[in-house]
């Protein structure tokens, strides 16, 4: 039996969006609530990363709607998604490389007042206690799991009701992703935010999120919860061709659907 | 010898009067991304804007903060009504280069049946010349040396310490990023087109209070050490130009004294070529420079 999901907090209704005129992802609806973790999966190039730039306001949607709350937000600036609680995490490029570990965070927090953000960083930190001895070393100094640790962190400096992370795990060594999609990224949920997940370790994804929704070729082609998911034959043939399992997913692989 | 020491003294000054234009004009290009090449042209129209008031009677001194006025307008309107919407329509850095390049060519040509093609002066006294061993400087060159101090000093503190400064350098390393973490980034453009416009019109102030003359010529003149400085220290790199200005300044002097004033300019572009052979990223120059700047 499926379990109730949250009154959604971010919702795209049949949103379209592209590069240059060109839509990379068409009609494509979803939700997330406070606390759950909706996870979005799928092949290389199906328009995952297009998808959460068109949510954050980066990229414009030529149709469709995105409603926060309920309020419409559609093509809202970046900057105004985040005073509204977005927090967005890109997949590359997601720190301030030449700024040290604190000035990220402070960045993070812009918009506060300043007593607020020094306040704010000791509780952030706390969330994150690798980065505590390291608040003055320069970001580019950093390795890939502290790097995306800042990245998550940063966000979390305007305590954003919304969070959507954008491959976490990304260039990370497989110990250390799982370590932070089952703590870091899971606990996030815990805290009661609403996460949005595009993830190709998809394994690992269908464990900590609450629903998923699969993406090929720009459309959503499946969602359900993670059990449902995994219990139809079509699941794996449509997300992976049905000889390899979800673990031992490549990109290459992925790309033979 | 006497003579390459006091042309070390003359160094001082140029320095100083190069540091607060190449870390001006560095500033735009790493905030902006954009070579602003109307720069020098800017820098002598804020010039011509403190002659007016000099000209009338007031104190060249006084007049500075009226130079300083006029070049933060000027290049803040720059931008908006010019350079910003070629930026937004995707023009390359190359095509924006060009742009300046026609701008600063409009902005003398405007220039020239306003303020006339003669050089002028300002009025202002010297003040006491002091010595030290066989540099001799007056108090107006010290006093232009001090205010290049409190101007970098300003910047340090500026990009280092403040809400704004840090804003700035993220809004350099990283414009998408900056505006998800809620950094209103155009605003933060504009205040530095402010900002590095006002260098822009002290500089060109007291490049013409150390000269004896300037005139609507004299823009490009001051264009050649501002670029030699600011890719000698890194471009988009304020502390690397500040280096840049003190190399600039005290080789374009001391070469005067030993070959010929005639070939600062020489000296200068051939400081610029052999560090694009030998360095072409500058001496501190690395990714997001100004970034780096805290």
């Amino acid at each position: 039996m499926s379990a109730k999901r949250p009154d959604p907090l971010l919702r795209a209704e049949g949103i379209t969006a592209g590069y240059g005129g060109v839509p990379v992802i068409q009609d494509v609806s979803l939700s997330v609530g406070p606390g759950e973790i909706v996870a979005i999966i799928g092949p290389n190039g199906a328009g995952k990363s297009t998808l959460l730039k068109a949510l954050v306001g980066i990229l414009r949607v030529t149709s469709g709607r995105i409603m926060l709350g309920d309020q419409e937000v559609t093509n809202r600036r970046p900057e105004e998604l985040a005073r509204r609680g977005v927090g967005y995490v890109p997949q590359v490029q997601d720190i301030f490389e030449p700024m040290t570990v604190l000035e990220n965070l402070e960045m993070g927090g812009y918009l506060l007042p300043a007593a607020t953000i020094r306040a704010r960083v000791p509780e952030v930190v706390e969330v994150f206690p690798a980065l505590k001895p390291m608040l003055k070393r320069r970001a580019d100094k950093l390795s890939g799991g502290e790097r995306k640790m800042l990245a998550i962190a940063r966000v979390l400096m305007l305590d954003p009701k919304v969070l959507i992370l954008d491959e976490p795990t990304a260039n990370l060594a497989p110990q250390l992703a799982d370590k932070l999609l089952r703590e870091q990224v899971n606990g996030l949920g815990a805290l009661g935010k609403a996460v949005l997940l595009v993830e190709q370790r998809a394994r690992a994804a269908l464990e900590i999120a609450a629903y998923t929704s699969v993406l090929v070729s720009g459309s959503i082609r499946m969602e359900g919860q993670p059990g449902e998911l995994l219990d139809r034959q079509d699941f794996e043939e449509l997300f992976l061709g049905a000889a390899t399992s979800l673990s031992s997913a490549s990109s290459s692989e992925a790309n033979k659907v | 010898m006497s003579l390459i020491v006091a042309a070390f003294g003359f160094g001082l000054v140029s320095m100083s009067i190069i540091a607060i234009s190449a870390v001006g004009f560095t500033m735009q290009f790493g905030i902006t991304n954009m070579i602003n090449l109307a720069y020098g042209q800017v820098m002598i129209a804020s010039a011509y804007a403190a002659y007016a008031v000099n000209n009338a009677g007031v104190s060249i001194w006084l007049a500075l903060p009226v130079g300083a006025v006029f070049g933060a307008v000027f290049s803040f309107l720059l931008n908006r009504l010019i350079y910003a919407p070629f930026q937004r329509k995707g023009t390359n850095l190359i095509g924006m280069v060009i742009i300046s390049l026609a701008v600063s060519l409009v902005i003398a040509n405007v220039m020239l049946p306003i303020v006339g093609y003669y050089s002028v002066s300002y009025h202002q006294n010297p003040g006491t010349t002091y010595h030290l061993g066989s540099i001799a400087l007056t108090g107006a060159q010290l006093a232009i040396i001090a205010v290049a101090v409190v101007v970098m000093l300003a910047i340090y503190a500026l990009l280092r310490f403040t809400r704004l400064g840090k804003a700035m350098r993220a809004t350099a390393a990283n414009p998408t990023l900056a505006r998800n973490c809620g950094i209103p980034t155009a605003r933060v453009v504009d205040l530095a087109w402010l900002i590095t416009g006002a260098l822009c019109g002290v500089a060109g102030t007291v490049a013409g209070m150390n000269s004896d003359s300037f005139s609507v010529a004299s823009g490009s003149e001051f264009l050649i050490p501002i670029i030699a400085a600011s890719i000698l220290g890194g471009a988009g790199s304020p502390y690397g130009a500040m280096i840049g200005a003190v190399l600039i300044g005290e080789m374009t002097e001391i070469s005067a004294a030993i070959i010929s004033p005639e070939y600062k300019q020489v000296v200068a572009f051939a400081v610029l070529v052999l560090v694009m052979v030998l360095r072409p990223q500058g001496l501190l120059a690395k990714r997001g420079a100004l970034a780096a700047a805290g």
